[in-house]
Parts: structure tokens; sequence; C-alpha cells
């Protein structure tokens, strides 16, 4: 084996190492504030409205909170974590804003500090109070909007302002570079697994992450042996590879943008017909259900997850898998944004189940799953390390009461997160992929 | 006489005036949500029932997913406790089938007093307990602002004043009746400020969330 991972340890002390030379601009708190407030302004919309002045107070969607059930701290309740934004709205947006004007206050800077808090360090905008709401409030793109106002307001976190300036520079983070995949490659093609890049008159193209490539390269080298296998003509561009996108993550949305067109840009330019998707939740999020309103004109592509592409091509009868798992059990956890927020929910199953293995779910599942506790980058952030492993002892508790021999997921940083949340608990429990799995049972 | 004349407004001019500002109210504030409008979404639909998910999550939301079922079913059970208390008490009183008939031309069936008058401090009970718990469980208390307050306020009063006027307790009939329908009025002209706007809104809201999840294969 050639194709080496880095550590899980080595992996979080690097990102322990982020955000310590991050340089800010320098900006007056009346500017912070007002770019806040543009922010939210450009993003409320009529959808918006309706669920501001719906909402109730009723206080359910706490319930579904992994951070306030880990913590029951009343500040992480989904709609107090929106709050800000509220106040915003029925200030400066709502039609009865010369009524409530009076009785409601303007937003500071100390508030949008404190906010940082909620919306970054115990949000991982996982999409689980969505389901709850009684009213139907859409709630976790009210929050994510907050989150969109404190980027604008320069107030991100260090440690994602870092791998966004990152990635904005040179495509992908943590030090991923062309360099980096392409020594990969090379790597995984000692080991038998050809991947071809910058392939002209491909029909696919296939990304990757910065952290599948440092610490799950054997998902690349999957997702490659099934590509292959199924006899596609695909390839991986060494200056488009990246699916992660800081942009979103952060909620800087022009970075999130100028991400995305990058990819379209390279997609289109090969003709692309469709772009693959790795195991990385937020990465289809944002291609497949944010990328057409972002670049404000339809995909020239289709976009699939691997999940997906594997049932297509199974159903075509171009893969077939082998039934040799003999009745292991195994929980699948559900990435949020693959899941409740990407439709991705069903397939997964279907290919757990298709080589043999004992599904056992746990009590949340599909679109009610709890979060790993790290997704949306609060895998990075060394001051929501405790929150995080609060919310992963929820998760513990669940796959503990499944009782399966082990976790497959779809999704690198769910993948991280679990193991790295199991390891901190002392908790011998394997956190495999699901398309290492599906490799591995690749049929002759 | 006063008190005729506060019956009397109460009736007439204050009915109106009440009338007038609910209407325009409520109009003003879901046309002024609406002028927000907002961008289609672009991306290519997973599921395209957009009419049968939106009206999906209309109904299916008025029941909590079974995950979460546990946590919330004092919500839940108070909810339709107070929801079914207090359309019997307004919609099946025979005096107020009467006031609706007049209105609106045609009545329909109501149930005995005894019914009424037990649905109603049932209504009253759930409003009082989701008082005390607004104001003493951490998160509620949290998030609570005034219009929270007023508004169970302004929806316990007509029930209160109603049972009174019912019972013939604490003043002339009159003056009880002159009460409830100021009471009433009070619920009307706070109506479109406060989160009394919930019981329009809701729809919309579901259905936006039916239809957002839908597109992408998910039910809500």
């Amino acid at each position: 084996m050639n194709a080496q991972a880095i550590s899980l340890q080595d992996f979080r002390a690097q990102l322990e190492q982020l955000g310590k030379d991050v340089t800010r601009e320098k900006l007056p708190d009346e500017e912070r504030v007002q770019r806040a407030k543009d922010a939210f302004m450009r993003k409320l919309d009529g959808r918006r409205a309706v669920d501001l002045d719906t909402c109730l107070h009723c206080g359910m969607c706490a319930e579904a909170c992994p951070f306030y059930e880990a913590t029951q701290n009343e500040k992480y309740a989904p709609v107090y974590k929106y709050r800000l934004l509220r106040r915003f709205y029925r200030r400066e947006m709502s039609p009865m804003r010369w009524f409530f004007k009076p009785f409601t206050s303007d937003i500071t800077i100390d508030d949008l500090r404190e906010w940082k808090h909620y919306v970054f360090d115990a949000c991982t905008g996982c999409a689980r109070c969505d389901m709850i709401c009684p009213m139907g409030i859409n709630i976790s793109t009210l929050i994510r909007v907050t989150r969109e106002g404190l980027s604008a307001a320069g107030l991100a976190p260090n440690e994602l302002t870092d791998l966004k300036r990152e990635q904005d520079a040179k495509n992908s983070f943590l030090g991923v570079d062309a360099d980096r995949l392409r020594e990969l490659v090379d790597q995984l093609a000692d080991d038998g697994v050809d991947i071809p890049l910058n392939k002209e008159q491909a029909d696919y193209m296939l990304l990757t992450t910065a952290p599948e490539v440092l610490l799950f390269p054997g998902a690349l080298a999957a997702n490659a042996k099934i590509l292959n296998k199924a006899g596609v003509k695909w390839t991986m561009f060494t200056d488009a590879f990246e699916a992660a996108n800081l942009g979103y993550i952060t909620g800087d949305t022009p970075m999130l943008k100028r991400t995305l067109k990058r990819l379209v840009d390279k997609a289109r330019d090969h003709k692309i017909k469709t772009v693959v998707v790795p195991e990385s939740g937020h990465g289809y999020h944002v291609i497949r259900w944010l990328g057409a309103n972002a670049i404000k004109d339809d995909l020239p592509f289709d976009v699939l997850s691997m999940p997906e592409f594997i049932t297509r091509e199974i159903a075509e009868g171009k893969i077939a898998l082998k039934k040799q798992a003999n009745g292991t059990s195994v929980t699948y956890h559900d990435p949020c944004r693959l899941g409740r927020k990407g439709g991705v929910l069903q397939e997964p199953r279907d290919l757990l189940t298709e080589m043999g293995f004992e599904l056992r779910e746990t009590a949340s599942n599909g679109r009610e799953n709890y979060c790993c506790g790290g997704g949306c980058g609060e895998f990075a952030l060394s001051e929501a390390s405790t929150l995080r492993q609060q919310a992963f002892e929820l998760k513990k508790h669940e796959f503990q009461q499944a009782g399966a021999d082990e976790v497959v997921t779809g999704c690198a940083s769910c993948r991280f997160n679990l193991q790295s949340g199991a390891e901190k608990a002392g908790w011998q429990i394997p956190v495999t992929s699901l398309v290492e799995t599906v490799a591995a049972n690749l049929a002759d | 006489m006063e008190n005729m004349t506060l019956l009397d407004f109460a009736r007439g001019p204050g009915l109106q005036w009440a009338l007038w500002i609910f209407f325009f109210g409520v109009l003003w504030r879901v046309v002024g949500a609406m002028f927000l409008l907002g961008t289609k979404d672009r991306s290519k639909h997973r599921r395209n029932h957009y009419i049968r998910d939106g009206l999906r999550a209309c109904l299916t939301r008025s029941a909590p997913a079974h995950a979460f079922e546990e946590k919330i079913r004092f919500q839940h059970l108070t909810g339709y406790a107070w929801h079914i208390a207090l359309f019997v008490s307004v919609l099946l009183f025979a005096p107020h089938i009467l006031f609706f008939e007049s209105l609106l031309g045609f009545g329909w069936p109501h149930l005995p007093n005894t019914i009424i008058l037990f649905s109603a401090a049932i209504a009253i009970g759930v409003l009082i307990a989701l008082l005390i718990r607004r104001a003493t469980h951490p998160v509620q208390r949290l998030i609570s602002n005034v219009d929270d307050y007023v508004s169970i306020l302004v929806v316990l009063l007509p029930l209160i004043s109603g049972v009174l006027a019912f019972a013939h307790v604490g003043a002339r009939y009159e003056t009880l009746l002159a009460l409830h329908l100021l009471s009433v009025e009070l619920l009307m002209i706070w109506y479109p400020f406060g989160k009394l706007m919930h019981t329009i809104m809701t729809f919309p809201s579901r259905y936006q969330s039916g239809t957002f999840f839908g597109h992408r294969g998910v039910k809500a």
C-alpha cells in the first residue's frame, strides 16, 4: 500500500494550528454592524419574512437541537440563534416596522460578537430543527442568514477564515494542492488504482476534498474503482477538484459563488455531463442544490452523489455487488446535507442491504438523524471542542442503543468527527465509509 | 343608561373600528411580507409534486415526527386541547351562532351550554398552564417578549368575560356582555400586530416548507 493517510491525531494537530496567524481587516464597529445589516437585507425575502412572521415562540425547536439537548443551555435553542435576525426584520423590514421599531432594540457590535458563538460554535446548520417546527419554519436558513451577516461583518472564526483564504487562493486547503493530488494519484496508481487526470472528452468529473486526500485516501481510491468498474469516461482536474466550499461554510456568499463558478466553468469548458461529488455532505449540498441559484443559471451538467451514481449503475446492470457481508450489522449515519437537506436517504440503505449487511437504525434516523456534532466547519473550531464532544455523546448513545458492529457514513467530515469523538470518548467502534464498503464488495 | 351606552358602543362603533383594524392590519401584514418576494429555486428538482408536498406539510405538521414525540408531548397535547376547546367555545355556542348568523345569513347546530362551559374552562386552564410554562421554562422565558404575554392576555380576557357573562356573575348582564364584546374587539385590534397572526401565516409557512424539502425529495 503506497497511499498512506495521515493519522487522526496528526489531522487534529493540523486543525489546531489554524487561524493563529490570521490578520483581520480593521473595521470600525459601526461598519461591521452596517455590513451585517446589509447582508441581512440582501437575504431576507418573502419566504423568510413568512418564516419570521409565523414564529410562535413555542420553543419546540430546542428539543431538536443536539447542542441544546446536550447542554440544556437555553441560548442554544434554534429560535434564540436567529433572534438577532428577527430583531432586524421587525425594526427595518417588516410591514409593521413602524409599530415594532420603538419596542425593538437595534443590533449592536456586542450582539454580533455574542451571536458568533451561537451560530458558529453551537450550530452546524444540520436542519433538524426544521423538522420539528409545528409552523414549518425553515429555521436553519434563518440561522444561516445570521451566519452570513456575521461573516460580512468580518466576524467569522479565525480557523474558518484561515481555511477560506487558503481555498480562495489555491482552490483547496489544508496544504492540499494540485501537486499533492498528483502525488496521491501516483501512489494510488502504484496500488493498482487508475485515476485519469485532466483527461479530455470525459463525461464524468469526479471531485474530492482536502480531508479525503489527507485522511481518507481510501475513499478516493474507492470512488475511482467504482467509476472504473462502471466503465464510464471520467476524469479529475488538478485545478478544479475540491468539492468543499469554505465560502458556504463561513457564510461568505461572494466566495461561495467564486468557488462554485470555478468548478462550473471547468465542467462547462470540458463538456462534462455529470459531476460526481465524493463523500462530502456540504459539497453535495452546495453544488446540487445551491449551484444553479448561485450562478443564476441552470447547471450545464447533472450532479450526483456517489450513492446515487452507484445505485443508478447497479440498476443499469453496469456494476454488481457481492452479497458477502454475512449479516454483519451496521448503522448508517446520515450526513445532514446529504440526507435531510439533500434527499439522499434511501440509496445508502439499499446499498448496505444489497451487500448483505444487517441494517440497524438509530432511534433518530433519516430526516430526523442527529448531526455528528462537527458539521459545517465546526470540526475545525477549537473553542467548540467541548460542545462538539457533548453533541457526539448523543450520537454515541444512539449508536450504542442500535448495537451494530460498525457505523457507516457518506461524508468525510462526519467520518472524522465520529472517529475523533469515539476516540476521545474511549469507545471502540469502527466508523467506515460507504464508498469504501461498496468498492470492497464490487462483483467481478 | 350608562351601561347601555357602553353596550351600544361595543356593538356599534367599537365593533366597526375593531373589524376595520383587524381587516386592514391583516391585509397589510400579509401583503407586505409577500411583497418582499423571493427568487425562484433554479436547482433541478428531485420531485416536482409541489402542491401535494405543500398541502401534505400543512397537514402533517400538526403531528410531530416520531423521533420528537416524547420530548414535545406537553406542547403537543396542550396545543390540541387549547385549539379544540377554543373552537368549540367560539363556534358551537348558541348565542355566538346567532351573532354569526346575523353577519353571514346562515347558522349551524349548537352544543349544550354545559359542554360549552366545560370547553371554556379547559381553554382557560390550558392557557394559564401555557402562561406558567412560558414564565418558568428556561427556553420559553428567554425567548418570550411583550407580544407573547399580551397575546395570551387578549385571548384570555374574552374567555373569562364570556364565562362571567354566561354565569351572570360580578355585574349586571348588560355590563358583562359589553365587557365581553370589548375584550373580543381588543383581541381583533391586537391580532395583526402580534403573534396571533400565526393562525393565518401557519399555512403559507408550512406550505413553503413542504415544497422546499419536497423539491429535494424529502418529506417535510
